[in-house]
């Protein structure tokens, strides 16, 4: 027992090897993103969900992988998260600790961010080497979805989904207010005569609810009112992509570019005050409640249980309000009110390829067997979110589930601009929700909108 | 004569102390194959806190004189990040948020704690005490995040169950969540509420232990209870709500769960915590240098208030 230690060494030299070695434990982490992706055999791929459904996903893309590549495993890691901000934190641990993914889910908030960082691999080589397969699927997807995914002139994803935000409405409380259903053209002052009517229903009904995020937030409004939370702008480039993949579409790549360029903050202009402050004032009049940050789980209960008439939501709603118990024909949604403007938003989803993969020839066929028709029900099933490829949007897709106004989510397409997702989204986002609550709470929108632009400021200047 | 008096007999002798008389060679062999063993014994647990605790501390606090952003390579920036924490409003406020909420929670904590414990002290059933004592410790094992979402619906201003009732009496909805004095209220409540368990055990073990012939003279003196509980009671455990006080001081500064769950440190920041930025800063904002600064400044800030509430007990806490 006295010498376990082992001869020769004293407390001295015993604390200095502690030292040292406690030292190397330390700063060990300093160099872990250094790790590559994964081992061999096994192509690791990041899916935004619960285990249980990567899992399931892994298992029905497995056959399909064996197909590319006999001796290939995947393996599909589930990362939960509130929302996709949530998820891009919880990557980029994941990255922090050594353990970068051969391919990962990305949608609008992050891809500025993750090809700003060189993380992903621009896709541009291997769609002009496969454009001939890849034709079918440029000739179903509309261009402004494939746009959101360049950045500087480079594409670094397929999108195989999208949301855009529409309105939603609970059949249930229209009828009851004596409402029709909202023409396509509704507006503004139509919205509002909607929720006063619908607020009028009951005491414990609201007239309209909303989330505290970037996407489809009060940020809806703001589109429809012309503005923006950043200047709008296109990168030059691109070329290489539209006339070649939409030499017969030329009319959609028309005014296309590199991806879109978010340029200075304009939290605080004038559209913006206005958006914010219409939102404000739904509360105080009690057609509103408070909103929620984050996800949107607290609002879909609400919704579902009759309680609130309408929301912001994309295709993603028909199945979550399906799985809430709504019925088909229950709720159904109109194309968002046009205030000063009808321009709405939408964010875009697809995968990436890590730069840091051994294997991104393979990771590539995945890519493009994911964003084959056959794939979307395999990757999405259950109407979570709203196909990319025009040819899925079909009325069996909706029947079970509604809403009937089906057409709406990629007729919307038209004229929307993506959400504002610049390099440095994770500090915008964090901006919006701290300074959007600052305003419910005090009901000064200027303020609070002041204090959003001067963060987005300091964050433009990476402070 | 003094009880204090060594005891004497005629035939034993007083153990020899003197220093220069050095223990024999065999003994001495004997002690340190004891010590070996003990470190032995002990050495899992060091390992443990010299992986999970020490490294990572010694990490942040390396790491804080860099800038990293995971991707590119950390490199050295000195001071800068610390003189970056002076000049940025967000992380200043974030601070003096943490100390604000902290102190509501660890007053409530040993307010509470100690109220309960004496009143369930003064339970005489056995079943009665172990009830009490139970209940009032379940919330502590209870997930703070399952707690904090639970919470989160209870105090919504629009269709929680507290306003539900609040208005059920005639009186108007709250905005626990919504406003920032509501927050802050909240956060101190449903977080004191989850540790109160903590303080409350501890306290009841230290009044169950207090002396009966002290309890028996002050009653001879003629004591009320409210005098025996502030004169002789409370000072008899004050070593006790030191240390309860030390401890969830320092749980309390690294306030996380509640705020950042329920309020997302909203309304605004209002409830935005020294540890909620450091998430925003690391873990979102990709600057884990300045990050580990800031972590290394609340390390400073827990240590020098836990020195200050030892330096202050010097003249409240009383050693018997």
């Amino acid at each position: 027992m006295t010498h376990i230690i082992g001869a020769g060494m004293d407390r001295r030299a015993l604390l200095k090897l502690g030292g040292a070695g406690i030292a190397a434990l330390g700063l060990g982490p300093l160099s872990a993103c250094s790790g590559s992706g994964s081992g061999s055999d096994t192509i690791k791929m990041l899916y935004f969900g619960q285990q249980s459904a990567a899992t399931a996903l892994q298992k029905k893309l497995q056959p399909q992988v064996t197909k590319l590549d006999k001796a290939m495993k995947l393996e599909v890691t589930g990362i939960n998260g509130t929302d996709w901000n949530d998820f891009l934190a919880k990557v980029l641990t994941q990255i922090a600790s050594g353990s970068a993914p051969d391919l990962v889910s990305v949608a609008t908030e992050g891809l500025q961010l993750m090809a700003s960082k060189e993380l992903l691999v621009p896709l541009d080589s291997y769609v002009t080497k496969d454009l001939d397969s890849l034709q079918s699927y440029f000739d179903d997807i509309h261009p402004a979805l494939v746009e959101s995914m360049m950045y500087e002139g480079h594409l670094y994803e397929l999108p195989d989904s999208f949301n855009a935000g529409s309105m939603f409405y609970s059949t249930d409380l229209l009828k009851k207010a004596g409402l029709e259903a909202p023409a396509e053209s509704w507006t503004m002052d139509d919205f509002h005569t909607y929720a006063t009517k619908i607020a009028a229903t009951g005491p414990k009904v609201y007239a309209f609810d909303w989330v505290v995020r970037l996407w489809g937030s009060w940020t809806s409004f703001l589109y429809a009112n012309g503005g923006n939370l950043l200047e709008e702008g296109k990168y030059t480039g691109g070329d290489w992509l539209w006339k070649s993949a939409y030499k017969n579409n030329p009319a959609a790549a028309a005014g296309r570019g590199g991806g879109w360029k978010w340029g200075q903050p304009t939290a605080n202009s004038a559209a913006a005050v206005e958006a914010l402050d219409y939102l404000i004032d739904l509360q105080r009049s009690n057609l509103s409640p408070s909103p929620d940050v984050g996800g949107g789980g607290t609002l879909q209960g609400l919704f579902s249980s009759g309680r609130i008439g309408m929301t912001i939501g994309g295709g993603f709603w028909a199945g979550g309000l399906h799985n809430a118990g709504m019925k088909d024909g229950s709720f159904d949604v109109q194309r968002f009110p046009t205030w000063k403007s009808n321009k709405s938003l939408f964010g875009a989803g697809g995968y990436g390829i890590f730069n840091s993969s051994e294997k991104k020839d393979l990771a590539w066929e995945i890519v493009k067997m994911m964003v084959q028709p056959e794939s979307f029900d395999i990757m999405f099933p259950g109407n979570v979110t709203t196909p990319g490829r025009k040819s899925l949007m079909t009325a069996e897709r909706y029947a079970s589930t509604g809403p009937a106004n089906w057409s709406v989510f990629y007729d919307q397409l038209d004229g929307s601009v993506p959400i504002s997702a610049p390099p440095y989204y994770n500090a915008l986002a964090t901006s919006l929700n701290q300074r959007t609550t600052k305003a419910i709470s005090s009901g000064n929108a200027k303020a609070a909108l002041d204090g959003m632009q001067a963060d987005f400021e300091k964050a433009v200047k990476g402070v | 004569m003094s009880t204090l008096a060594p005891p004497r007999s005629g035939h034993s002798r007083p153990p020899r102390t003197d220093p220069e008389r050095r223990p024999r060679r065999g003994t001495r062999r004997l002690a340190r194959r004891e010590a070996g063993f003990g470190f032995l014994m002990i050495s899992p647990a060091v390992l443990f806190v010299a992986v999970f605790t020490l490294a990572p501390m010694v990490a942040s606090v390396a790491l804080s004189f860099f800038s990293w952003d995971v991707i590119t390579p950390p490199r050295f920036v000195g001071l800068d990040n610390f003189e970056r924490i002076v000049g940025d409003d967000a992380v200043v406020s974030s601070f003096g948020t943490t100390l604000l909420l902290a102190f509501g929670i660890v007053v409530v904590q040993l307010v509470v704690g100690l109220g309960l414990a004496v009143l369930v002290n003064q339970r005489r059933r056995p079943a009665a005490k172990t009830f009490f004592r139970t209940t009032f410790y379940l919330p502590l094992l209870a997930s703070t995040a399952a707690v904090s979402i639970f919470m989160g619906y209870m105090f919504d201003m629009k269709f929680g169950v507290i306003n539900y009732y609040l208005n059920a009496v005639g009186l108007p909805s709250v905005p626990w969540l919504t406003s920032t004095w509501g927050a802050i209220v909240t956060i101190i409540l449903i977080a004191a509420w989850q540790q109160v368990g903590f303080t409350f055990v501890m306290f009841v073990a230290a009044l169950t232990s207090l002396p009966t012939d002290v309890l028996e003279a002050a009653a001879i003196d003629g004591a009320g209870p409210v005098r025996t509980l502030f004169g002789v009671k409370i000072p008899l455990i004050s070593p006790t709500i030191l240390f309860a006080a030390v401890v969830a001081m320092i749980n309390a500064l690294q306030l996380f769960d509640q705020p950042f769950i329920m309020t997302k440190g909203g309304p605004g920041t209002a409830t935005t915590t020294a540890t909620i930025v450091m998430y925003q800063t690391g873990f979102q904002n990709l600057q884990f240098g300045y990050a580990s600064a800031i972590a290394t400044v609340l390390l400073v800030i827990i240590l020098a208030i836990t020195g200050l509430q030892f330096l202050a007990a010097r003249k409240w806490a009383f050693y018997r």
